[in-house]
């Protein structure tokens, strides 16, 4: 293994959807930038969407909804948490987007005028936009990053950002996973790109990699961002999913919907009533499982021949095609029976909740060069469409960032510390493998941080997460492939200790399952009607912060704010 | 040592007869997102090294010859 | 390896097929910035899977002479190589690009003519109209669909006549159903009649086109035909005549859609709910206030959303 010195205006970290988007985006704002895309997987299929994507779930299009309804919607649907400004970019921004991709060729459904054949999906606007043939994705993305001579580096793990005398931006560091090659990487800008934090929990059928989001997501952007001094907000509202038993791909109430398909208990009957993914869907969906009335099923067996057939071809071809295998195997026939359904593991997804390294309207995080966009970012049900918008903000405004910036010293010190930490697990012959090590993260974020939430169950989880911490200098690993594990090993303890800090710390409930905290069951606005941010403090450890939510830019309706809170008390007054 | 070698049965199998690697194709092992994939240096051929599968299935629907099918891992089946 | 060794242009003109094929396939991820002259001479590859690697990976490089060059090879006589130049000139974009395909869109055979007819669609160029108009009377229904599709996207009023004659006669539904879809683009009360005679179609895909198609056209006038459309015999059909009746804020459709609140199928329920939550008439409180009772809590959660729509529009 060797070191390698590499100098760059902008590197982008994470090659899935917001990543290439940003990179060709600054790019295009600056073509004199020397921009370097960067990815632990191969850039042609890594991310989330390395299969594609079957639709839009927020588009905003003129006609079908305004950006100031699907504000409205989004600061409802997250319990007011939200910074406007930031949603509202997304939400201005979708359209031209929409239109942006339509141009690269991703093929999203028209009327046979060829106007969008926008649904509407039990929202007050209609937001669901098909994408027949979205398996093309990441072909189109790449076509794209070539056009705009965008470098790309493929299989080398970013671990850390580097910083500079004033705490800005000065270098990435990380190791080639096949040849363990170190990178460091000057650079005057850095978006994080790395999606979810999706490896945190244990997956119900108990293998490692069955997890819901790509397992190449397991937060090393969360991690990276964190050791970098970043801020991380309001971690504490998870990301859990509704999923197909053992198999954990998304059921897919979004696409089965439409045609008559739904959630249901043991007895055949529909019991969710907020039916896009939220925490109080998922309250639902656990009280139904937890409450005698389970197990949960996806019920499509009422449906049509023609229309089982429009669903599978839909369902079996995007984004998790092997989902028909597994059906096949288990002897699972939409016409004939009802789809067995789970709860997922915990993870950080603001794509889907609203977690993540903390950035504003810009993409900025609070440290200076340093922006995030997608998944991992805080921005909240940002979906495909959101971080293919924020990549563009980001990759824009790195791209003016770093024109005026020079690049800056590293810290010596840090670089070298960081090596000896990337290179250590191969140094040893003998220890505990990468294996066991995140085998047992999990299983005690399964056992302690999966909500409820209960005060005695965080406390052991975090003594316990200290316990793995120390025995992490034993941890060895064979060969480049394993030290990618061991590396990211650190990552999942790093998240791990940083879902449980931050839910101990809001101590109230709300946003649903996502953050029921037993000991303080109730919401209280009094107190917690603000943003949390979790940080390193000057003592090396993670600190907690309230901070104030924003001014909104669309005023909610009193009335409105009482239609959706009849929403979601009208099922607990009707047990009463 | 304290370390043990337990082997298990992995979701991805390559049919040699049809897999080309020896003609200089990596499609499979260049698409895997988490890298689990590898060409065996002495028959040249692709087989699965490391059994971390997310069955995304990229190894499968990109190979040019057809030679590459994905099974459900077992735990989850 | 040693073949991993040589460079991809070495690769791209190896006396092995397979080895070129692969070279192709390799291409667009390699750091060749330019593949386009790379990937031209292998259009004219003798081996058939070759060119068709290298069709596809000539998507997306809308240049004048890629499309030139693969236009003619809509002829090649491989079928899997004109089934991938079909869809990769389906994904051009450019106005500019459609002059290589005109001659396609007449003569040759079916297949050609439909696939070129398809690459043309999202062009929207007046040279295709002519063809296309032509084409509405081709023997092969999959040409007689395409040709309806570019008329859909050209928008031209003087194709309204002649699209509703295909909507009212076509002997294949599908072609049918299109021609309801593509007068989609005009709201002159001259499409009426053809609209609200596909109400009537033998297949109720065709009715549920029609009965959408005419909420997207907010054509008021449908009203008595979209309230006949709730009694159709299909209840996807009457789905989308209430949606489009709510669009259509049709408050003479209370009545049909208060009684479809009571429906058996749920989702025609909800959708009603919907509609009478954009019409937003006070005279729906009480059919909505027995369906807070509803057995389907989607049907009792819109049907409390348009009861609050109904409170806001009183203000």
């Amino acid at each position: 293994m060797k070191r390698i010195d590499l100098e760059f205006d902008l590197v982008v970290i994470g090659g899935g959807t917001g990543g290439p988007m940003a990179a060709v985006k600054a790019k295009e704002k600056n073509p004199k930038l020397r921009v370097l895309l960067i990815d632990k997987a191969n850039v042609k299929r890594s991310g989330a969407i390395s299969m594609g994507m079957d639709g839009l779930n927020n588009a905003v299009i003129p006609g079908h909804a305004t950006p100031e309804q699907y504000v409205k919607e989004i600061t409802i649907a997250n319990d007011g948490i939200v910074d406007q400004e930031a949603v509202m970019a997304y939400a201005a921004n979708s359209f031209d987007m929409i239109n942006e991709l339509d141009r690269w060729g991703v093929k999203f459904e028209k009327d046979e005028t060829g106007d969008y054949a926008v649904r509407k999906v039990h929202h007050l606007g209609s937001y669901v936009l098909p994408m027949p043939e979205g398996h093309h994705m990441k072909k189109i993305l790449y076509r794209q990053l070539k056009k705009a001579r965008v470098e790309v580096t493929n299989r080398v793990v970013v671990t850390r950002v580097l910083t500079g005398a004033n705490g800005e931006v000065a270098a990435v560091m990380g190791f080639d996973c096949r040849t363990a090659d170190i990178y460091v990487i000057r650079t005057r800008a850095a978006v994080i790109s790395t999606g979810a934090a999706g490896r945190i929990g244990l997956p119900a059928s108990g293998y490692l990699m069955g997890t819901y989001e790509n397992p190449t997501n397991c937060g090393d952007g969360h991690a990276m961002a964190y050791h970098a001094g970043a801020s991380l907000a309001n971690l504490e509202c998870f990301q859990i999913n509704p999923l197909i038993k053992d198999y954990n791909g998304p059921a897919c109430a979004y696409v089965t919907g439409p045609f008559g398909g739904f959630t249901a208990n043991s007895k055949g009957e529909r019991f969710i009533e907020c039916d896009y993914w939220s925490g109080q869907m998922m309250m639902e969906f656990h009280n139904e499982l937890e409450g005698g009335n389970g197990p949960v099923f996806l019920k499509l067996d009422h449906l049509a021949e023609e229309t089982i057939q429009e669903i599978e071809t839909i369902l079996h071809t995007n984004e998790r095609p092997s989902r028909g295998r597994f059906h096949e195997k288990r002897g699972n026939d939409y016409r004939s029976q009802m789809v067995e359904m789970h709860i997922s593991e915990i993870g950080f997804c603001s794509g889907h909740s609203a977690s993540g390294i903390h950035i504003n309207a810009r993409g900025e995080t609070s440290v200076p060069g340093l922006y995030a966009a997608g998944d991992c970012a805080s921005v909240p049900h940002n979906y495909m469409l959101g971080a293919f918008v924020y990549g563009r903000i980001c990759g824009e405004n790195a791209a003016e960032y770093c024109a005026e910036r020079p690049l800056v010293d590293y810290d010596a010190g840090a670089a070298a510390a960081e090596e000896a930490r990337i290179l250590a697990p191969l140094g040893r012959t003998d220890g505990l493998t990468p294996f066991q090590i995140e085998y047992k993260t999990r299983r005690l974020v399964n056992d302690y941080l999966q909500p409820p939430k209960i005060t005695r169950k965080y406390e052991i989880a975090l003594r316990r997460f200290d316990e793995i911490r120390e025995d992490t200098a034993c941890m060895m690993a064979g060969n480049p492939h394993e030290l990618m594990r061991a590396m990211e090993a650190h990552s999942i303890i790093d998240c791990a200790e940083m879902a449980a800090r931050a839910s101990l710390f809001r101590t109230e409930s709300r946003w649903g399952l996502y953050h029921y905290y037993v000991d303080h069951p109730e919401r209280d606005d009094d107190n917690w009607f603000c943003h949390t941010l979790l940080s390193k403090g000057a003592d090396g450890r993670m600190t907690l912060a309230k901070k104030a939510i924003e001014p909104y830019v669309v005023p909610i309706d009193e009335e409105e704010r009482t239609a959706y809170q009849r929403l979601r008390v009208a099922r607990s007054a009707e047990a009463a | 040592m304290t370390l043990a070698a337990t082997p298990t049965q992995v979701p991805v199998q390559v049919d040699n007869d049809k897999c080309i690697a020896e003609k200089g194709c990596t499609v499979c092992v260049d698409v895997c997102p988490l890298d689990v994939l590898a060409i065996d240096m002495l028959t040249r051929k692709a087989f699965m090294k490391f059994d971390e599968c997310w069955y995304c299935l990229p190894c499968e629907t990109d190979c040019p010859t057809g030679a590459v099918s994905v099974s459900i891992p077992y735990l989850l089946r | 390896m040693e073949l991993q060794t040589l460079s991809i242009a070495d690769r791209l003109a190896s006396p092995d097929a397979e080895v070129r094929r692969l070279a192709v396939i390799d291409l667009p991820y390699s750091d060749e910035d330019d593949i386009v002259p790379l990937l031209l001479p292998r259009l004219q590859d003798s081996d058939a899977t070759v060119r068709t690697e290298a069709v596809r990976a000539l998507e997306g490089y809308e240049d004048a002479e890629v499309v030139e060059a693969l236009a003619p090879m809509l002829l090649d006589p491989d079928a899997e190589v004109r089934t991938a130049v079909g869809l990769v000139l389906s994904e051009l974009k450019e106005s500019a690009s459609a002059a290589p395909l005109i001659p396609f869109l007449s003569g040759h055979s079916a297949e050609v003519r439909m696939l070129a007819l398809r690459a043309v669609r999202a062009l929207r160029v007046d040279a295709a109209f002519a063809p296309a108009m032509d084409a509405l009377k081709d023997a092969d229904a999959g040409v007689r669909r395409e040709a309806v599709g570019v008329l859909g996207y050209l928008r031209r009023a003087e194709a309204i006549g002649a699209l509703a004659e295909i909507a009212a006669r076509d002997p294949d539904h599908e072609v049918r159903r299109i021609a309801i879809g593509a007068i989609g683009y005009s709201s002159e009360v001259s499409v009426l009649p053809a609209l609200t005679r596909a109400l009537s179609d033998v297949s109720w895909m065709v009715r549920d086109e029609a009965a959408q198609t005419l909420g997207k056209l907010r054509l008021g006038l449908a009203i008595p035909e979209l309230m006949r459309a709730m009694q159709d015999d299909y209840w996807q059909v009457r789905v989308k005549a209430a949606r489009s009746l709510g669009l259509l804020k049709a408050t003479a459709a209370l009545p049909s859609l208060m009684e479809a609140l009571a429906h058996p199928i749920g989702n025609l329920r909800k959708e009603a709910a919907i509609a009478l939550g954009e019409i937003a008439d006070p005279r729906a409180i009480p059919a909505l206030e027995k369906a807070l009772d509803d057995a389907d809590p989607d049907v009792r959660k819109l049907s409390r959303l348009a009861l609050t729509a109904i409170s806001l529009a009183q203000k």
